[in-house]
């Protein structure tokens, strides 16, 4: 640095040499400064180059560069092409199984007009047990037909008694109309005959008059119950 | 309270404990009752000392009884359910055996699977 042909001036370079050191050193400290003290005030990304413009970045539509890409996962295929309505299909293979014939559903079906109704005598008859039967207080059907069930009432030994039947359940053979109430209920629920001012008593006398008299009648007596409706017809061609 | 339906004297009878349970009796459990009502035999079947000789037991006496009614529903294994109007029970020594010869009524079948068959061949008629 200090060159010997300027001895007129011997501190002449030495003076330059300590500006340039403090130039030097105040650059290094800025660079310093910003890069290690506050790293967070440096920028994260490149600088834009000279020609940028941010309307025609907006445009392009670029993602970050740190963000983890989201996979899109495609909608699952619809069933409704395999099956539109999968509780009928079901309900349907059930009936197919439990009432092949469709006898027991045109007993309690709404659009028939001969069906079974609350205050009807009804006899049931089991697979494996006694035959029960009484007057019908109520006919629940709760969310499909097959579990469609029919509340029975009757006095055995005095003693009221009421049960409940499943009209599907392959333990009840047969359901049969035995005597129809003369004026169609005013209620769906007859919870009234319950009380004793009300209750009918007894139907086992009515019943077994009725279970004579088919006896005693020709031998289209086993399909009764698919052609229950028929029963005054069926009594007039005997007789 | 609950029915005594045998002719052992009682005619209604007030339960105070379920043996071997922690919740309602149901048929065919057995109960530990104190009989509340005597039953009387009507004035054509004799006088009060053919009434006491009758009745095995008395008014306040403490007996095992087993459950053959209910009034609340009973759902069975096949989806039926079975309701009777009142309760009843028979009563029993602490051996098991029916204190009455006797039964007046018809009692649930639920009695077969808890091993009550002598009961249930005394009962005119089973539901």
């Amino acid at each position: 640095m200090a060159t010997p042909s300027r001895s007129l001036r011997p501190l002449g370079p030495l003076k330059q040499a300590l500006r340039r050191c403090r130039a030097e050193r105040q650059q290094q400290r800025r660079h310093a400064s910003t890069e290690a003290l506050y790293p967070s005030l440096q920028p994260r990304y490149p600088p834009p180059s000279p020609g940028f413009r941010p309307s025609q970045a907006i445009k392009q539509n670029r993602f970050e560069e740190g963000m983890r890409k989201i996979p899109v996962i495609p909608p699952p295929r619809s069933t409704i092409k395999a099956c539109r309505d999968p509780i009928q299909a079901v309900t349907q293979s059930q009936l197919t199984v439990l009432d092949p014939n469709g006898a027991r559903t045109r007993l309690f079906a709404p659009s028939n007009p001969d069906r079974a109704q609350p205050g009807d005598i009804l006899h049931v008859r089991l697979r494996n047990g006694e035959p029960f039967s009484g007057v019908c207080l109520s006919i629940r059907q709760r969310h499909q037909p097959i579990d469609t069930a029919i509340l029975l009432r009757n006095q055995l030994t005095r003693i009221g008694v009421e049960m409940w039947f499943k009209v599907y359940s392959p333990n009840v053979e047969a359901i049969e109309v035995v005597q129809r109430k003369e004026k169609r209920a005013r209620r769906a629920n007859l919870y009234y005959m319950r009380q004793s001012r009300h209750d009918v008593g007894s139907v086992e006398g009515v019943v077994r008059g009725w279970l004579r008299q088919k006896s005693g009648g020709n031998v289209r007596v086993k399909g009764r119950d698919a052609n229950s409706s028929k029963k005054k017809n069926n009594k007039r061609g005997r007789n | 309270m609950v029915n005594v339906i045998d002719n052992s004297g009682a005619a209604v009878a007030e339960c105070v404990k379920v043996l071997k349970m922690k919740r309602h009796a149901r048929i065919g459990d057995r109960i530990i009752v104190v009989v509340q009502k005597q039953r009387n035999f009507g004035p054509e079947s004799g006088g009060a000392v053919s009434v006491s000789a009758a009745n095995k037991v008395r008014r306040g006496d403490i007996r095992h009884a087993v459950v053959v009614r209910t009034a609340k529903k009973y759902q069975r294994k096949d989806g039926s359910v079975v309701k009777f109007d009142d309760n009843a029970c028979v009563l029993i020594n602490k051996g098991g055996e029916p204190i009455g010869s006797r039964m007046g009524s018809v009692v649930g079948r639920e009695l077969r699977d808890k091993r009550w068959s002598k009961i249930l061949s005394l009962a005119p008629m089973h539901l």
